[in-house]
């Protein structure tokens, strides 16, 4: 079959335009955004890019992910045969053919193997999609959406039926020498079409039209569905953040600037980039605790709002005009609510899911960041909590003097700057909670047991300011940040030990952007290691606790990565491993206390401390271990609520110190 | 044998202040200082420049913290020693003392501001009465009631009951309503004919809205929300009160100015027994007030026991709060039988809120309203933090909970192990025996 | 119209504490903070600049560091800020306080007529409520006390209608202007500044009136012009923590217990 260049050409012409005009429409939107420098270390960039972009990491983690890696794959050496059926339509005389036999026997071989599997897949995504949608794709905004998957499916479906036909037809009019490598086509065109001799032109002419149509309509289209992310998401990948998105970047407090996003070009190039990137599989919407617990925030909408503003704002912009739809307002097309903007727990959990790496988390802070810095909009309740940080330095208000009062049973030394090794940063909820307090004392008598030289900063401590920066209130965070690192370098602190991953992560990962650098340790990491090294020995086990299951707190595990210490030390304490929960490590379920949450009340929806603790509740534990004092109120609460008062929480430090007496 | 008289000259030494005792309590050291030798620092403490120092003690007669000492140098503390042997602590006769003891000799007697709404007396002005009739013995004075507004002599024979001997009684229909305006001419003018040297409000809403214009107007001094009044050997009057958010007690002096006024905090001195069928002089005075001349106009006056679902937990004055504890909805009746018997309300904990027992508006706490009572019962609730900073400013703290280490018991005043349902109804029932018994 | 916001720069009391080994107030460190009775009577005057489109300056009388007080204002709006600070203001009680304040309220209404002063019913160092009438009372302007609602303002008429907060009851109150209002917190919930503003407020000027400018008679002012004197401070008695009785075994006498300590610390009239 010879195709007819003065036909197709034009069309080929046309598509290419029009693909590329879109492409531009795209990226020109994308630079829209602010500058953000992504081009650092460019060997690990690739390597994120190959493993998540092409060795698609994530994807395949999930059930039907390997689907996806087929039909990805699949596409990616069919590029190879399409390519040659665009050349070939308008050069008739280049194709494969010019290449030496032995290799162009193998792609064929390739070609229609690969076809015939992306079929399958195609049937299996399709009969997925009908037939068992998971639940997160269950939702009125993916329904209203989902014409365009089984478009795009019923394009691919074509494609590899006309190729099918195509070759088919000519094996049976014995125009392809290679026939013997074309196993499927030869099996099309013998039983198929070896009984219709007479319509196999017109078969062969019909279904290279269909092929040529569909896949300049393919090409058309592609820029404008979610599938665009077969061209963004590797670049995505390669721009992606390079550690974990645990901290926010910091902001220039100079007069006449604008503080946080309010309009979709206030956001990076790299955040709109984001936009153009999602592929809408719904993974982030599925580990969020506030979708779960029907709140409006959902990590995809927030992602998917971007790009839809984007699309109506940017040509406006590009014209020097003001955006007609608001980012941040009453719900709608391309806006956030304010209600959505203040639901997240800044988990981490959708930037832990996301296949393509996008952040959606930190995008919400830059939100809030206007909320809180521009416009002093916020929830009643947070109010109480700014002010009390900026005059007394804790979240509730409390006098500082009161921040030794958790030591008066026993006699705790100041740091001294040359003679004690860590400094025990006991934290707002350390000093202050009565709950919390005894697992200071717990931690101190630990310490002291292991004969670590400790000492605390007394009455100078400071709150870190995990809650304001995650709030998005940078101004005051930035403020008493500054405070205390300069604090911290005045005292010649180096190592410190924190009860609290939210102090473990501010003071680990966000200090470091005003130049301190700290060897931080979480209390369950410390503990640890004394116990592996023997300094701390255990006089008994600890039977009583029963059953232990662990929860993985957010700013510990997902936001760095800290799985193990406290399960070894629960382990080294029982004598047994802990009971692990169904969401468990990097897929936790968050407490609901995170990104300042623990200071708003939740008025929407189910709480989502209930959530976990119903969960938990589903493995009969005796004891809940929690190695965060945030999660040691949501879980006590949520457990009084649930009427299990039988089930005790416990810090892992405490659960050691029992095991000392 | 007669000892050789020599004459030491007395050292005036030069003042130093006591580290730690400043309170910065806004300068009055450097205000005192006659040459300017005190500056202040950023702390607001008195940093005093020896050199320029005359040594006449005002900065550490008018310190109100003891913060500033005279500093002697050891020879100057040897001839110090010696005169004191000597007994020749020759009183300095003061000019300026002398003029003012003339001044305030011209006025005499004890007052007590009768504050009534509508014909109904305000208890404290009772209160005060009793702790007037014991000021005015200790000076040997007259204790009289000033009693304004309209149809309210009825309440002139009430003070005497109560021990006045005199009653000052303004009655004219513009003084229906309490306004500032009318109500200041009308105790000014009093005050002006009559002269009293100690006048007594209480520390009311009204009672200091009153005062701090009275004492504006008559140039003298005003002590606010007194919880203790004495007389002192010099006849003035001793007035002691809170300060500091509570932290401290001051006791404050208006020795050269009259009358000394002062307002009283009620519910904090004694109820005086009601002697029935006591009588005194009522002294009738007018005062030239035209209804037309007071533009501010009283429009409605709304009594807060109408509106009782609209309750203002922030602003209450008694809170009886119930957490988990309480066990059910319907318990709460117990709570608010107490909180009625004090005039207070009902609160709950956010467990309370979320189990559907009270309202969400009713919530004491960190996402809830923060309250500062004078009286706050927690009722089973355990204590979280949470519940804590939205109550703990509040006067006084009764907690009861079967726990005995429940947290709430840390920042509790009083505290009561034991069984909410049998101690809350016995704590309503013994309030009501008492009241009865009172009212015999 | 100008309204006017008094507010002052006070300790924080909560954080004052009586060390109890030497009976003295234990001050180091303690940063000294708005009276929050005065943010309230701040955030109402700027309503006022919201809904009128009146300006709004706000006076300090204090030590120079009140200045910090004043720059807070600015950063939550209001035009204008005024320090009144002389070593001779220094020592005042209340009706000294009021008569520097109603003086330099005085020098404004030379430039602008005054229409609204407000001021947080007391201060949390003082506790003493009276400023606020002292002031009123001076300038003979109608005084409002304790206002915890705003019911009305005609411009027209020149009247304002409030709601009083009273002992177990509430009254409207209709005055003619100029008026002085003092204002309890239930009024309104403060705003926030934001960190544009913030950032201005460091820059703005904060104009400081000494008594240069106002002239007052030096006896009438400071420590001169204040009839009261603090005579003695101590620490008071307050028991902390103190489990009543055997309330497990016997509620009743327990119950009885604790109405008679009430009672007997007058912390409780019948
Ligand atoms: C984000 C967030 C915000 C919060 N905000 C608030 C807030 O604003 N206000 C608030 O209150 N909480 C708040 N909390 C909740 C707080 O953490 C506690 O859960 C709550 O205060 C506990 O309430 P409770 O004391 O009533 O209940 P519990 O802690 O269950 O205590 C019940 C107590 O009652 C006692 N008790 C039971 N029966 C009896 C009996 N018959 N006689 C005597 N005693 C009895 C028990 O000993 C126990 O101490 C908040 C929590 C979070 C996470
Ligand atoms: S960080 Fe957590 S709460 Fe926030 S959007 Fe992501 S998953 Fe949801
Ligand atoms: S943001 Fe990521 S995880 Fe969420 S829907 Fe898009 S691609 Fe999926
Ligand atoms: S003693 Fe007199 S001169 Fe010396 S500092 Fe005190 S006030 Fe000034
Ligand atoms: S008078 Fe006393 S308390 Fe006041 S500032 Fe001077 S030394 Fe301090």
């Amino acid at each position: 079959m010879q195709p007819n260049p003065t036909v197709f050409t034009p069309l080929l012409i046309a598509a290419l335009v029009f693909f590329a005009w879109s492409c531009y429409r795209r990226f020109s939107l994308v630079t829209l955004g602010r500058g953000e420098d992504r081009f650092q270390r460019l060997d690990l960039r690739v390597w994120d890019m190959l493993l998540y972009a092409f060795g698609q990491k994530r994807v395949v983690a999930k059930p039907f992910g390997i689907n996806h890696f087929v039909i990805f794959w699949s596409f990616v050496i069919l590029l190879i045969a399409n390519g040659e059926f665009l050349i070939r339509g308008v050069f008739p005389a280049v194709s494969l053919a010019l290449l030496p036999p032995s290799l162009r026997h193998a792609l064929l071989l390739a070609f229609d193997a690969i076809s015939l599997l992306t079929l399958v897949s195609i049937a299996l995504a399709v009969g997925r999609r009908l037939f068992f949608p998971p639940s997160y794709l269950n939702t009125p905004y993916v329904k209203a959406r989902s014409f365009e998957a089984f478009l795009i499916l019923a394009f691919i479906a074509l494609l590899m039926l006309a190729y099918f036909g195509l070759h088919g037809a000519e094996i049976a009019m014995g125009e392809e020498e290679a026939a013997a490598w074309m196993p499927v086509s030869s099996f099309v065109a013998k039983v198929l079409l070896a009984p219709h001799s007479s319509l196999l032109i017109p078969v062969a002419s019909f279904c290279w039209w269909v092929h040529a149509v569909v896949l300049l309509a393919f090409m058309m289209f592609l820029p404008h569905s979610k599938h665009m992310h077969i061209l963004t998401a590797i670049p995505n990948c390669f721009f992606a953040s390079l550690g974990k998105p645990n901290t926010q970047p910091r902001e220039e407090f100079t007069r006449g600037s604008r503080y946080g996003v309010s309009e979709v070009q206030e956001f990076t190039w790299k955040d709109l980039l984001d936009g153009f990137s999602c592929t809408e599989c719904g993974r982030c919407q599925n580990a969020c605790p506030a979708t779960a617990t029907g709140k409006p925030l959902n990590p995809r909408q927030v992602v998917h709002a971007i790009k839809t503003n984007l699309f109506v704002n940017g040509p406006l912009i590009q014209k020097g005009g003001k955006p007609i739809v608001p980012l941040i307002g009453e719900e709608g097309e391309g806006t956030n609510t304010e209600d959505t903007i203040w639901a997240c727990t800044t988990c981490g959990a959708c930037l832990e899911a996301c296949p393509v790496l996008i952040e959606q988390m930190p995008k919400i802070i830059k939100m809030r960041r206007h909320l809180v810095e521009m416009e002093s909009q916020f929830p009643e309740e947070l109010l109480n909590l700014f002010e009390n940080m900026e005059q007394r330095s804790n979240p509730w208000g409390i006098a500082p003097t009161e921040r030794t009062k958790w030591c008066s049973t026993m006699e705790v030394k100041p740091f001294t700057a040359g003679e004690t090794e860590y400094l025990f940063y006991v934290g707002c909820a350390g000093s202050f909670d009565s709950r919390q307090k005894h697992v200071s004392v717990a931690l101190a008598t630990i310490l002291n047991e292991a004969e670590v030289s400790w000492g605390i900063l007394g009455k100078e401590e400071q709150c870190c300011g995990d809650s304001l920066r995650r709030l998005g209130n940078e101004y005051v965070f930035d403020k008493m940040a500054r405070e205390n690192v300069r604090l911290f370098q005045e005292k010649g602190i180096k190592k410190v030990i924190t009860q609290c991953p939210h102090c473990f992560s501010t003071l680990k990962n966000d200090y470091k952007q005003y130049g301190l650098e700290l060897e931080v340790v979480h209390h369950s990491e410390l503990i640890n290691d004394l116990l592996k090294a023997g300094k701390l020995n255990l006089s008994q086990k600890v039977t009583d606790l029963g059953r232990v299951l662990f929860h993985d707190s957010c700013y510990l595990g997902r936001h760095n990565d800290v799985y193990e210490a406290p399960r070894e030390i629960i382990a080294a304490a029982t004598g047994a491993p802990p009971v692990e929960m169904e969401r468990t490590r990097n897929n936790s379920f968050c407490c609901g206390a995170g990104g300042g949450r623990m200071w708003m009340e939740e008025f929407i929806g189910t709480r989502i401390n209930l959530n976990r603790v119903e969960e938990a509740l589903r493995k009969n534990p005796d004891t809940i271990c929690v190695a965060c004092p945030y999660c040691m109120t949501m879980f006590e609460d949520g457990l009084k609520d649930k009427l299990a008062g039988q089930t005790r929480v416990r810090d892992v430090a405490e659960v050691v110190a029992e095991g000392l007496r | 044998m007669t000892e050789p008289k020599k004459t030491l000259k007395k050292p005036r030494g030069v003042a130093c202040l006591v580290e730690g005792k400043c309170i910065a309590c806004g300068a009055r050291c450097q205000s005192a200082c006659p040459v300017n030798a005190v500056e202040m620092n950023d702390a607001g403490e008195p940093v005093i420049i020896t050199e320029k120092c005359i040594g006449c003690v005002k900065c550490v007669k008018v310190c109100p913290a003891q913060a500033i000492e005279m500093y002697f140098t050891p020879e100057e503390q040897k001839i110090l020693d010696e005169l004191m042997k000597q007994g020749a602590a020759v009183e300095e006769v003061d000019e300026e003392a002398r003029a003012v003891a003339e001044k305030i000799a011209a006025y005499s007697g004890v007052w007590v501001f009768v504050e009534q709404t509508e014909g109904e007396p305000a208890k404290v002005s009772w209160e005060l009465l009793g702790k007037g009739r014991e000021l005015a013995d200790a000076l040997s004075v007259e204790l009289a009631a000033v009693i304004v507004g309209e149809k309210v002599e009825h309440l002139c024979n009430e003070a005497f009951a109560y021990g006045a001997d005199k009653a000052y009684l303004i009655d004219a229909p513009v003084f229906r309503h309490y306004r500032t305006e009318s109500y200041l001419k009308a105790v000014c003018h009093l005050i002006d004919t009559y002269k009293p040297e100690v006048v007594l409000m209480g520390a009311t809403g009204l009672g200091r809205d009153l005062a701090g214009a009275v004492a504006t107007v008559v140039k003298t001094g005003l002590t606010a929300d007194c919880t203790g009044l004495a007389i002192d050997d010099k006849r003035n009057l001793m007035q002691t009160r809170p300060a500091f958010g509570g932290n401290i007690m001051a006791t404050i002096m208006c020795d050269k100015f009259r009358p000394q006024m002062a307002t009283v905090r009620p519910h904090v001195m004694a109820m005086p027994v009601k002697k029935e069928g006591a009588t005194g002089t009522i002294v009738r005075e007018s005062c030239e007030v035209r209804e037309d001349d007071i533009l501010v106009k009283v429009l409605e006056i709304i009594s807060d026991k109408k509106g009782r679902d609209q309750v203002d937990v922030a602003g209450a004055e008694f809170i009886v709060s119930g957490g988990r504890g309480m066990m059910g909805k319907e318990n709460f009746a117990i709570l608010q039988d107490l909180a009625d018997e004090l005039g207070g309300v009902v609160g709950a904990s956010r467990s309370a809120v979320d189990a559907g027992w009270m309202p969400p508006e009713r919530q004491v706490g960190q996402t809830g309203k923060t309250v500062r009572p004078k009286i706050y019962v927690a009722c089973g609730i355990s204590g979280a933090i949470q519940h804590l900073v939205g109550m703990q400013d509040s006067d006084v703290v009764i907690a009861i909970n079967r726990d005995k280490d429940a947290p709430i018991f840390e920042v509790a005043t009083y505290g009561i192990v034991g069984d909410l349902f049998q101690i809350i109804p016995a704590i309503t029932q013994r309030l009501r025996e008492l009241k009865q018994q009172k009212s015999k | 119209m100008l309204v006017v916001a008094c507010i002052k720069q006070v300790p924080d009391t909560t954080q004052v504490q009586i060390d109890p080994v030497t009976n003295t107030l234990v001050r180091e460190g303690i940063p000294f903070i708005v009276n929050p009775y005065d943010t309230h009577a701040l955030e109402e005057a700027l309503r006022f600049k919201d809904r009128f489109g009146f300006r709004v300056a706000a006076i300090s009388m204090g030590p120079p560091n009140s200045e910090a007080t004043l720059r807070k204002a600015l950063a939550l709006g209001v035009d204008e800020t005024i320090l009144l600070s002389d070593r001779c203001f220094g020592g005042a009680d209340t009706l000294a306080t009021s008569n520097v304040l109603a003086s330099a309220i005085r020098r404004l209404q030379e430039q602008e007529e005054v229409g609204i002063v407000i001021c947080g019913k007391q201060t949390i160092d003082g506790d003493t409520a009276q400023v606020g009438p002292g002031i009123a009372t001076r300038l003979g302007f109608s005084q409002l006390t304790l206002v915890d609602r705003i019911e009305h303002l005609d411009r027209e008429k020149r009247t304002i209608r409030v709601r009083r907060k009273l002992e177990g009851r509430h009254e409207i109150v209709e005055a003619p202007l100029p008026a002085l209002l003092t204002v309890v917190r239930e009024l309104n919930r403060p705003r926030y500044p934001s960190v544009p503003k913030r950032l201005a407020s460091q820059e703005t000027e904060v104009k400081v009136w000494s008594n240069d400018v106002l002239r007052l008679d030096v006896n009438a002012i400071g420590l001169k012009g204040s009839p009261t004197w603090v005579n003695r401070i101590f620490s008071p008695e307050r028991d902390k923590g103190e489990i009543i009785g055997d309330g497990v075994n016997d509620p009743v006498a327990t119950a009885n217990l604790l109405i008679d300590r009430l009672l007997s610390k007058d912390l409780l009239a019948l």
